[in-house]
């Protein structure tokens, strides 16, 4: 926007921070059961009990129990804690390969940017579901592979968007000028390059953990991801399906979790990109 | 924009190196097969009476884990680049049947769920991003929001839940007739019709913000005359670019939803593949959906380039 | 002569704010109007209420008469009726404002389709004659992007017009246009004019308020601080900004006697040959600059201005030949002011953190900054603001204390002050030429106007090729 035809202050872009406080409302939400519930319910997720299968909640599981006398609440707690640490390891060591060979590629040019940029579509044609399911077949611990075949599937977008900025931003002035001025590499990637990164970094970061925890509990659900009897959402809605009629609520438990889950890290993204 | 050659030349790399590493995934996935997997196909074969040393051996070879990991490496691309996916290991018939098999039931899906997101999605977007603020713009916001963070599995969970138990209308699972199109058609479509309806809407927001709308406006022209000449052509490139990138989020909800519906389709029989460790028709299954994906977008970018036939970066030499 | 539009009372309003205090004028055939004043004057915003084309969030206040039709323009309504039919609007840019992807026959042939009710065939027919007027035959199956900025303002001045409205409203018509290519629209204008329709222009370019005459209203903070015939007003201004506004203009700057360059050059360039596109910009260039001289380069636009500056800086690579620095000057003595100040800072950054990186980057003594501040004229809480935040004269004012604290030998200003308004181009400009005087920096400067090259530098370089012939300039050289 040039200086001097503007004949009115701009409208400000538009930002929703209500939508950011929520999603991070509810996420916090989210951890705090996840965390503080094995503290102050204690209860092994696997420890099954004949008297209080499909049981209404009492005082020592306030989410009532499964079909096998199984603590709801500790199960949902652990799989809660399950789903986001796989998520978030992903998110971190997707962001990290990504942001490092899109700010290579973007920086190097030439046959570098062509191969990576190769590479990426090449990954972009897979279904990143396939991709994960296909890991899952080659490393035996579950847990570690959903953490590769997601790095595998999120660091593509990282890939992407900053190398878009990153170009974007060397071929711009700011960058020229400082270079004149005499700063090397690492003072522009500080001052011109991070700062428009962190922000989006932040909204990938959400969608990318969302999309983790979708696909942990759509195969789990599908019965090609974690195995029984670990508590996972997905392999926990598959579980209980069967007794919705009796335990109408055991099953909307873990629904509503995954539900508020995804909502708050939707919510947290959309504040960032509107 | 490249050239169309240049652009023509990159997308069958790309397609050279999804094959690639679809062979060497699929490669590590056998190498990784516990050592009795050969003794286990072997009785999934002929039947645990049936089975003994030699019928395991059999497989063995046939599978080629019983040579040095390089070689067979080599032997595992030359087939894939031949397209011989050899048999399936569950049942014994080749691949490319297998797939021809399920191809159909999935496409049929496929297609319907495409067909009503598409009329839902878009024009949903349109008018909202037509009156950007608006209330159908803030209603859709927060819809399209509820609906993503519904996963497409819990969508038809949901729907199962309500329309075949709690209602009874509709048949949870099967094949065959049309009510069976119902539930997996709709539950696919929601998810998609949320995201291109935002799509859309934000495509549609910018160009009924740009100074051509609005010149075109001033030119005298009325709304519905502005939306033919010079919104919807506009807002196609976006649109077309984006039907390129949803076959990826298409076939993950494709594999999902057929699993919970027990659609015969080729997302179903993939999960029973990879739960039976059935690295031919996985290699099979994931190579055909990755090609798949490139010649999509090769057909996207052919028909962005005859919607939008400017060269990237005209318009910049003005001073 | 006959009035076609009546404005009584039109002002603007944000909220409870009034941003156009209350104004009345009347467009009449064969007379333009015009609105001069700088960024934030409000010109704009009037001319919008008038046409009812004010952005959301505005409220105009008022009544417009034409057609025997009264308007109240408190109510937003009204207008949508008159537009292409009894109001033309041209608008700024007109590049992005032609549909990107629709050929130029098509934007032109709608309005005497859908507005003038012609059939397809009969409307194509006035298209091609309406661009054959234009002297744009060429044009009828081009797109925008292959349209020259000077066409593209033609051809939208055709699609403006084509619903048959008499009165054309033009908003910054020459923004972004060179100085040849200005004088062509305002002819166009001119002629429009003389066919008998009412033209209401908003600029910030006297050359245009000039050439257009008539009736003239000069606006500064939203109000008309003065009217009258444009002649007599810019003749002999009465309000003291009108003077300002005058004085500021490069054509009426005082003519400085050109002083030749002394000692050492501290930057050679030989035989310079470069190509962008295939297309060949400049031959066989030798050029020597001294300490203290400063130099003008005039070219139209994509005539390879900025890509000679680059060239001799080091940040593109010739074609052949070769540049050569003076011996024993340090790499960050050689530097550039750019065209478009915020975006040669780091955008998420305190300006005054920029320069602290800098000062300690070269051990330089910071105790300079504040000293430098009040040579250029700069407020000490500018520091604490970031580029977005401060106004662009300021920021190029930065921009070249950041430079100086360096003590540059050479410095190549890419049109600093295209972007900014008149006098704080003056005022600038004015620094730039002190300061290389006062230290003895050979200062490279390019812009479009060959009047404010001829009035700063001691020689000027024309780039322009042979076929397009340039203005006649004071010192040519090369």
């Amino acid at each position: 926007m040039s200086i001097t035809q503007v004949d009115m202050p701009l409208p400000a872009a538009r930002v929703r921070p209500w939508a950011r406080w929520t999603g991070a409302a509810l996420l916090a939400l989210v951890l705090a059961f996840a965390l503080l519930a094995p503290v102050i319910f204690p209860a092994d997720p696997l420890r099954q009990s004949l008297r209080h299968i499909l049981a209404a909640p009492d005082a020592a599981s306030p989410l009532g129990y499964d079909h096998l006398g199984r603590s709801l609440t500790a199960r949902l707690a652990s799989a809660l804690r399950l789903s986001l640490m796989i998520a978030a390891a992903a998110v971190a060591s997707s962001a990290l390969l990504g942001v490092a060979v899109g700010v290579l590629a973007a920086w190097r040019g030439g046959w570098v940017d062509r191969a990576a940029s190769l590479v990426a579509d090449a990954f972009l044609a897979l279904p990143g579901l396939l991709l994960v399911l296909i890991v899952s077949a080659i490393v035996p611990v579950t847990p570690l592979a959903f953490w590769i075949g997601l790095t595998l599937v999120l660091w593509i977008e990282y890939f992407r968007l900053t190398r878009a900025t990153v170009s974007r931003l060397l071929a711009a002035p700011g960058v020229q000028a400082s270079r004149l001025l005499g700063f090397g590499p690492f003072y522009i990637f500080r001052r011109h390059l991070w700062p428009e990164l962190a922000p989006m970094l932040l909204t990938l970061g959400a969608f990318g953990a969302a999309t983790a925890i979708m696909m942990i509990a759509a195969l789990g659900f599908v019965s090609v991801g974690m195995r029984p009897p670990t508590p996972e959402l997905g392999l926990m809605m598959v579980e209980l399906l069967p007794y919705y009629r009796e335990a109408p609520m055991a099953l909307v438990i873990p629904v509503a979790a995954t539900f508020v889950t995804l909502l708050g890290l939707n919510l947290v993204a959309k504040g960032g990109r509107a | 924009m490249r050239p169309l050659t240049q652009a023509i030349l990159y997308r069958a790399s790309q397609a050279v190196l999804v094959a690639l590493l679809v062979g060497m995934l699929t490669f590590l996935m056998m190498q990784a097969l516990p050592g009795d997997m050969a003794f286990r196909i072997a009785a999934g074969r002929y039947g645990y009476d049936a089975v003994n040393a030699e019928a395991a051996e059999a497989v063995r070879r046939e599978l080629g884990l019983d040579r040095p990991a390089l070689a067979a490496f080599g032997t595992w691309l030359w087939d894939l680049m031949r397209l011989d996916f050899g048999t399936s290991v569950i049942s014994g018939a080749p691949v490319m049947d297998e797939i021809r098999h399920q191809l159909g039931a999935s496409l049929q899906l496929a297609g319907a769920a495409l067909a009503l997101s598409f009329l839902i999605g878009p024009p949903v977007g349109i008018l909202a991003g037509l009156r950007a603020g608006g209330w159908l713009d803030r209603t859709l916001l927060v819809v399209s929001t509820a609906l993503r963070s519904v996963p497409q599995f819990l969508m038809g969970l949901i729907l199962i839940v309500l329309v075949s138990i709690q209602l009874g209308w509709l048949p949870a699972a099967g094949y065959g007739r049309p009510v069976h199109f119902v539930l997996p058609a709709l539950t696919l479509a929601l998810g998609l019709a949320a995201v291109s309806a935002r799509v859309a809407r934000d495509a549609m927001a910018a160009v009924a913000a740009s100074p051509y709308y609005a010149f075109g406006r001033w030119k005298g022209l009325s709304e519905g005359q502005l939306l033919r000449r010079h919104g919807l052509r506009n807002i196609g490139v976006t649109l077309v670019t984006y039907l390129g990138l949803q076959f990826a989020m298409l076939v993950e909800g494709v594999v999902v939803i057929e699993a919970i519906f027990s659609w015969p389709g080729i997302g179903h029989a993939l999960v029973h593949a990879i739960f039976g460790r059935d690295v031919p028709m996985v290699q099979g299954t994931v190579l055909l959906l990755g090609l798949g994906f490139v010649a999509l977008n090769t057909a996207v970018d052919l028909t962005a380039r005859w919607i939008d036939p400017r060269g990237r970066g005209a318009g910049e030499a003005r001073s | 002569m006959s009035e076609l539009l009546k404005a009584t009372d039109v002002s603007v309003h944000a909220g409870a704010e009034m941003l156009v205090e209350p104004v009345s004028l009347a467009l009449t055939a064969g007379r333009p109007f015009t609105l001069l004043g700088e960024t934030g004057s409000g010109k704009s915003l009037l001319a919008q209420a008038i046409i009812g084309t004010l952005p959301a969030g505005l409220a105009a206040a008022g009544q417009v008469t034409l057609a025997g039709r009264a308007l109240d323009l408190a109510r937003r309504d009204g207008h949508r009726a008159l537009w292409g039919r009894l109001i033309g609007v041209l608008p700024q840019e007109p590049w992005l404002s032609l549909d990107p992807l629709m050929p130029a026959r098509a934007q032109i042939a709608e309005g005497h389709a859908f507005v003038r009710g012609l059939s397809w065939a009969e409307a194509n027919a006035a298209a091609d004659r309406d661009l054959a007027g234009l002297g744009l035959q060429e044009a009828a199956d081009r797109r925008p992007d292959q349209l020259s900025g000077g066409m593209a303002q033609r051809v939208a001045f055709a699609a403006a017009r084509a619903g048959g409205a008499r009165i054309v409203v033009a908003d910054e018509p020459t923004k972004g246009l060179d100085i040849g290519r200005r004088d062509e629209v305002t002819r166009l204008l001119l002629d429009e004019v003389a066919a008998g329709g009412a033209l209401l222009t908003i600029t910030h370019d006297l050359g245009v308020a000039r050439r257009l005459g008539g009736e003239l209203a000069v606006m500064l903070k939203g109000r008309v601080v003065e009217r009258g015939p444009a002649a007599e007003v810019l003749a002999h201004p009465r309000h003291d900004y009108t003077r300002r506004l005058i004085a500021a203009d490069p054509a009426s700057w005082p003519q400085v006697p050109p002083r030749p360059g002394t000692g050492a050059p501290v930057l050679r360039a030989e035989g310079l040959s470069v190509s962008r596109g295939g297309r060949r910009l400049f031959d066989g260039l030798g050029l020597d600059l001294q300490p203290g001289e400063i130099v003008g380069i005039w070219g139209p636009s994509g005539c390879g201005k900025s890509t000679l500056g680059d060239v001799l800086l080091g940040l593109a690579r010739p074609d052949q030949g070769r540049v050569t620095r003076g011996a024993g000057l340090a790499p960050q003595r050689f530097q550039k002011l750019y065209q478009d100040p915020p975006s040669a800072f780091p955008r998420c950054l305190a300006l005054g953190r920029a320069l602290d990186d800098l000062v300690r980057l070269h051990r330089l003594d910071g105790a300079r900054i504040p000293q430098l501040m009040s040579r250029l004229r700069l407020s000490p809480a500018l520091l604490a603001r970031r580029p977005a935040e401060v106004s662009g004269g300021e920021l190029q004012r930065l921009a070249l204390l950041r430079l100086l604290l360096l003590d540059p030998v050479f410095l190549f200003a890419d049109e600093p002050t295209s972007r900014l308004d008149l006098i704080t181009q003056a005022e600038v400009t004015g620094l730039l030429t002190e300061v290389a005087r006062e230290t003895g920096m050979a200062l490279l400067i390019v812009s479009h106007d060959p009047e404010l090259l001829s009035r700063s530098a001691d020689r000027v370089i024309s780039l322009a090729s042979p076929e397009t012939a340039g203005p006649r300039l004071r010192h040519q050289a090369a």
